[in-house]
């Protein structure tokens, strides 16, 4: 039996709940003025106006979805496997950028000199250290994902995006700071 | 100072800027970004999977590192991104003739004759019909942007006022949410929600509003964040996750052996001709309206085309579909034609019609001295104005761009067949670091990498949910314009709550908004592509 899809009409749901809630609690509860503000009886547009109308909008689109497109041919859905995709990559991201983030201070911890990484961190070959482990965990990592085995060739492709990286935004440039030298 | 004075002052802004030192000659730095970014743009738009607007997101802070925040910088900025924009363009046929796959969305209906052409034998004389159609209708583009823009800024700031500009942006993101994606519904949420996302941390008021008490929200989302997560990152997301789920194949990619004369003759340019005439049209047409892309001017161009070959081609000529080259010329000069018009919504208006206009756009708010809008074109006689001068810059480097184009792009683009060997799986997480790293050196906080990563997320599921990122990142931009002319509007109404029907023009405007979302509701008939 045909099944009638069904995205598009979850997708307006989900916006239109979305709408209320920015509408109803987010924009009330977070900006300072109303929609309309009342100053030495001058009225002027106040702060919650613009993303009240941005809520409407959202809102009225989702409305469009379930009454309009609600039986449209054409309905693309997020699957599980999407879902799993994209919640496996970002957890790669945060692994990364923890490691971009921390590598350089523990090795100036452990091996460097006395002063602090802060110190360091536009200084060779400390600068670099963190931005190499994570960058060539990400290529690496993205690259052996893909191709189902790691393999030296994807580990030598990583270092290579990296140095080329270096070369092009850390080496000609003395005001550029590559991640994550501007945080520590 | 006349309009001759000002032209003549943006030719020389851009051969009398800044120099560089090659082979040791003392070169204007505008021309030689321009041959950069064009040569850049073929390779670019040659290989599958890669995109102008990368090549742009990723370029922005190198060249805004390398020439700094000042006037300057604009016009090799601008230069190298019209040539990035250009050669793109140009490059994205390349594939498509020689191995059946678009290197760029607009260049599928490209592969429909360009590929059968190169079974036959035909590949160079294919490449060539593309480069020359290209080239045509990318000029041709670029004349109507010079006639056009500059009498349209005109003609709004001499009839325009604060309510009249008010709904003309709501008019244009109207627009640009129900023609983009072929669902009103989803183009409306998309605008709604990069309006939402231009107001975070904005305001007049002392807290900044809906920033939740942090203070990372506080500060608002960078447009850097905002436009390489929602365009770039969730482009590159989308191919991993396709990469992923079908798993590699070890796709060889064969050249056929040529087989009769490559050259195109002077009866070959006569038959494609017309073709290209219709075509650059169009594409001119479609390209002057914002958000409306350049793949809708290659389907238009080559339907019209098809139509008119059906009634006029003799039985020993192939038909559209069986590898025609007036196929070829009919979409390569549909797509081509829109970069230019394009830029008539940026330049006149300030408001961007597609990803590359967004990147200008982007290159001058970063480097700032230059406001893409009506205000550019003030012919002011008294004293001169910086901004025309800088506009006059850029006709005068699409120009160059073009001249490039005429005289080494064909050869250029002809040597790119190489990049489609570049594997996907190993560009794909290149791009993502590098386009991490380009947001990083530009921000200079962690933050800002986790504001593109879920802004990237949000790409990727917009795109897994059939819903365009274009008026996402249309409506960040125009976000706060927009806001700030409707304040005005209203204060200088008195605080009229009809401001926006205050006048016969802002009620037209406003009339129109209603009539294109009405007309986009309505149910379309699907398009035949046989």
């Amino acid at each position: 039996m045909h099944r009638t899809p069904r995205a598009n009409l979850y997708l307006g749901l989900v916006c239109l709940v979305f709408a209320v809630a920015i509408a109803g609690l987010w924009v009330p509860f977070d900006t300072d003025s109303g929609l309309l503000e009342t100053v030495r009886r001058r009225v002027s547009i106040g702060d919650a106006l613009a993303p009240t109308i941005a809520a409407f909008f959202i809102g009225f689109g989702g409305l469009l979805l379930m009454v309009s497109d609600r039986n449209a041919n054409d309905q693309p859905a997020l699957s599980a496997v999407h879902l799993r995709f994209i919640v496996a990559l970002v957890a790669l991201l945060v692994v990364v950028f923890s490691v971009m983030r921390w590598t350089g201070p523990l090795a100036v911890a452990l091996v460097g000199p006395e002063e602090p990484y802060r110190i360091l961190r536009d200084t060779a070959p400390w600068k670099w250290l963190g931005f190499a482990a994570g960058g060539v965990l990400l290529v690496t990592g993205l690259i052996a994902a893909i191709e189902r085995r790691m393999s030296l060739r994807a580990v030598l492709i990583g270092l290579g995006v990296v140095l080329a990286l270096i070369a092009v935004f850390d080496l000609p440039f003395d005001d550029l700071l590559l991640p994550p030298n501007g945080d520590v | 100072m006349g309009v001759l004075d000002y032209i003549w002052l943006g030719v020389l802004a851009v051969f009398q800027g800044p120099e560089i030192g090659l082979l040791g000659l003392a070169l204007p730095v505008t021309p030689v970004m321009i041959l950069g970014g064009f040569l850049l743009g073929i390779m670019v738009g040659a290989t599958p999977g890669l995109a102008g607007p990368m090549a742009m997101a990723i370029s922005l802070p190198i060249l805004i590192s390398t020439f700094g925040f000042n006037p300057d910088a604009l016009l090799p900025v601008f230069g190298f991104l019209i040539g990035v924009m250009k050669g793109a363009t140009v490059g994205g046929a390349v594939p498509a003739v020689l191995f059946n796959t678009p290197g760029t969305p607009d260049a599928f209906m490209t592969t429909l004759d360009g590929y059968p052409m190169t079974q036959r034998g035909q590949a160079k004389k294919a490449l060539r019909v593309a480069h020359f159609s290209s080239a045509s209708g990318d000029t041709f583009s670029d004349l109507v942007l010079i006639i056009c823009a500059p009498f349209l800024a005109v003609l709004v700031e001499a009839y325009l006022d604060l309510p009249e500009k008010t709904a003309l942006l709501i008019l244009s993101l109207a627009f640009i949410a129900s023609v983009i994606g072929g669902s009103v519904g989803k183009g409306l949420i998309a605008t709604g929600l990069g309006l939402l996302a231009a107001y975070v941390g904005t305001g007049e008021d002392f807290y900044p509003r809906l920033s939740l008490g942090t203070e990372a929200l506080a500060q608002g989302f960078p447009i850097t964040t905002a436009v390489l997560g929602v365009l770039i990152l969730g482009e590159v997301f989308k191919g991993l996750d396709d990469l992923w789920t079908e798993r590699l194949t070890n796709q060889r990619y064969e050249g056929a052996a040529a087989h009769g004369d490559q050259t195109l003759s002077r009866g070959d340019l006569k038959r494609i001709f017309p073709f290209i005439g219709r075509s650059a049209l169009i594409g001119t047409a479609i390209g002057a309206l914002p958000g409306v892309g350049s793949t809708l001017a290659a389907t238009l161009g080559y339907t019209v085309g098809r139509a008119r070959h059906a009634k006029t081609r003799t039985d020993d000529t192939p038909a559209f579909g069986d590898g025609a080259m007036e196929g070829v010329a009919a979409t390569e000069a549909a797509n081509s034609s829109v970069s230019g018009a394009n830029l008539i919504p940026v330049l006149s208006l300030g408001i961007p019609g597609n990803a590359a206009a967004v990147f200008l756009i982007l290159a001058a708010e970063s480097i700032g001295g230059f406001n893409p809008g009506p205000s550019v074109f003030k012919f002011s006689t008294d004293s001169v104005n910086p901004e025309l001068v800088i506009a006059f810059g850029i006709f005068t480097a699409m120009f160059i761009a073009n001249a490039l184009n005429w005289t080494i792009g064909g050869v250029f683009m002809r040597s790119m067949g190489i990049m489609i060997r570049i594997p996907k799986h190993i560009l794909l997480p290149s791009v993502l670091l590098l386009t991490l790293t380009a947001i990083y050196v530009q921000e200079t906080r962690l933050s800002a990498i986790w504001f593109a990563i879920g802004f990237g997320v949000l790409g990727y599921v917009m795109r897994r949910l059939g819903i365009s990122p274009l008026p996402f990142v249309i409506a960040f931009i125009l976000g706060s314009n927009l806001e700030e002319t409707a304040r005005q509007a209203f204060a200088a109404t008195g605080g009229d709550p009809f401001f926006l029907f205050s006048s016969l023009t802002a009620s037209a405007l406003m009339l129109l908004t209603l009539i294109v979302i009405v007309f986009s509701l309505r149910p379309k008939k699907e398009p035949t592509l046989t």
